[in-house]
């Protein structure tokens, strides 16, 4: 067929473009009460097929994107199931940590550990609660286990705690009995950040290994009694003079994410029964006193 | 009508839409570009018709959709009638094969049957009326022009010179 032939012109052609637009203009002008009741025969009737189909479609898709909603919201309790056991470490902590609540009873303030992704994280740690909640410098900072370190910087919202594997941290130590006395300090080198050194433990004395090392209360920074670990063996001697034993940390910096910051005014004759007897005893007596209170 | 002729080619074509229209827009309902396979092949159609039959098919379509979206039932037919009409008497002045004319004349029919129904609907004022002119109404031709495209190259042997009516 030619272009352009039998195009022009055409009074059929405009007698039907014309009748056409009269016609939607006059159902244009019909009132709502018409038109209405039109469009919903003609859907009914003649677009009955084509609505159909669009509605089985339209609930396809439906279905579709509530099973990719299913899909992630399945994912995302299986993510959070695999934190389950983290979340019982957790919450074993903190009952452990509500034991020692139990006894101290008041002058600490509890804190989480706020743990950074940087190197000097388990040097330094810094915990949710400051000056806000009571926090001072040189307060002790203790976990379930024994000592962590101290504070040296607070902050009105937070505080920065120096762990005991930090180089420049020293306490007062002494044995369990109080017979022997010396001072903690981080080891260096080998085992860093792992153990700690008990210097100055006077030539007369030996202590075999497993001998529980607390705080002595000497110096007025540390309560007495709070654990720093046992002794694992001896690492020098200088003859004559003095001993130095490798001791074996209660409490792991790096590990630690709930601590007690004790308050200044915390009794010292209540922080040692707080950690004593050893925790074995102590988990299996508060499981017999509490049978019922499991997760 | 023989079977292979390019007449029944050409219906074959436009149902081809009609099912896209029914099943694959659902799927981009959302998307402002979401294309309007009725139009394309009204516009098909209307290309290769008189354009009496362009006018009358554009007033059946019109009306069709109308009634699926009841908004005012008669605008979209009054507006597809003149689509229809000029679609049709568009084959005298160009060819309707080509593709970059059909993609501009499918952007432009799909924008200015927006425009002349919400003329005649007056179902938008003002601040509306623009957005939806300037900026939903073009999207929805892109993606009109675009499907039109894409038809035409599809079933480019089934649309040459295949006189609808």
């Amino acid at each position: 067929m030619a272009i352009g032939v039998e195009r022009y012109g055409s009074r059929a052609d405009t007698v039907a473009f014309v009748a056409c637009l009269v016609v939607a203009l006059v159902t244009l002008a019909l009132p709502e009460a018409i038109r209405a009741p039109l469009a919903a025969a003609m859907r009914r009737s003649v677009l009955l097929p084509a609505v159909t189909i669009e509605s089985r479609v339209a609930a396809s898709r439906a279905e579709r994107e509530a099973v990719r909603r299913l899909r992630a919201e399945r994912d995302s309790f299986a993510l959070a199931a695999s934190q389950v056991p983290e979340l019982v470490t957790e919450n074993e902590e903190l009952r452990a940590l509500l034991r020692v609540r139990g006894r101290l009873v008041n002058g600490f303030v509890t804190a989480e550990v706020l743990h950074q992704a940087g190197l000097g994280d388990g040097l330094t740690l810094l915990l949710s609660a400051g000056r806000r909640a009571g926090i001072a410098p040189l307060a002790p900072v203790v976990s379930p286990t024994g000592l962590v370190g101290v504070v040296t910087t607070v902050d009105a919202r937070s505080s920065v705690v120096m762990a005991w594997s930090h180089p420049d941290f020293r306490a007062s130590a002494m044995t369990e009995k109080g017979t022997v006395f010396g001072i903690v300090a981080a080891r260096r080198g080998e085992r860093a950040g792992e153990v700690m050194e008990f210097r100055g433990v006077p030539y007369r004395d030996r202590l075999p290994a497993g001998t529980l090392v607390v705080t002595s209360g000497l110096g007025g920074v540390f309560p007495r009694g709070i654990p720093l670990g046992t002794i694992e063996g001896m690492l020098s001697e200088a003859e004559g003079w003095e001993r130095t034993y490798l001791v074996r940390p209660a409490a792991h910096p790096a590990q630690v994410t709930h601590v007690l910051v004790l308050r200044p005014g915390v009794p010292s004759d209540s922080v040692a029964p707080a950690f004593l007897p050893p925790p074995a005893a102590e988990s299996a007596a508060a499981t017999r006193a509490f049978p019922a209170d499991t997760i | 009508m023989r079977l292979g002729s390019p007449r029944l080619k050409l219906w074959a074509a436009l149902v081809v839409l009609l099912a896209a229209q029914l099943v694959l827009r659902p799927w981009l309902a959302t998307s402002p570009f979401a294309p309007d396979f009725l139009l394309v092949a009204l516009l098909f159609f209307a290309m290769r018709s008189r354009p009496g039959a362009g006018a009358a098919a554009g007033f059946v379509v019109g009306l069709l959709s109308d009634a699926v979206a009841p908004t005012a039932l008669g605008a979209g037919a009054f507006a597809l009638t003149i689509i229809g009409y000029v679609a049709g008497w568009l084959k005298a002045v160009v060819f309707a094969d080509n593709l970059l004319v059909t993609v501009v004349f499918v952007f432009a029919a799909s924008w200015l049957r927006d425009f002349i129904e919400l003329a005649a609907s007056g179902t938008l004022r003002t601040g509306a009326l623009g957005t939806q002119l300037v900026v939903l109404s073009p999207a929805s031709a892109v993606g009109t022009a675009a499907a039109s495209a894409i038809a035409l190259l599809l079933f480019r042997g089934w649309l040459r010179s295949a006189p609808a009516s």
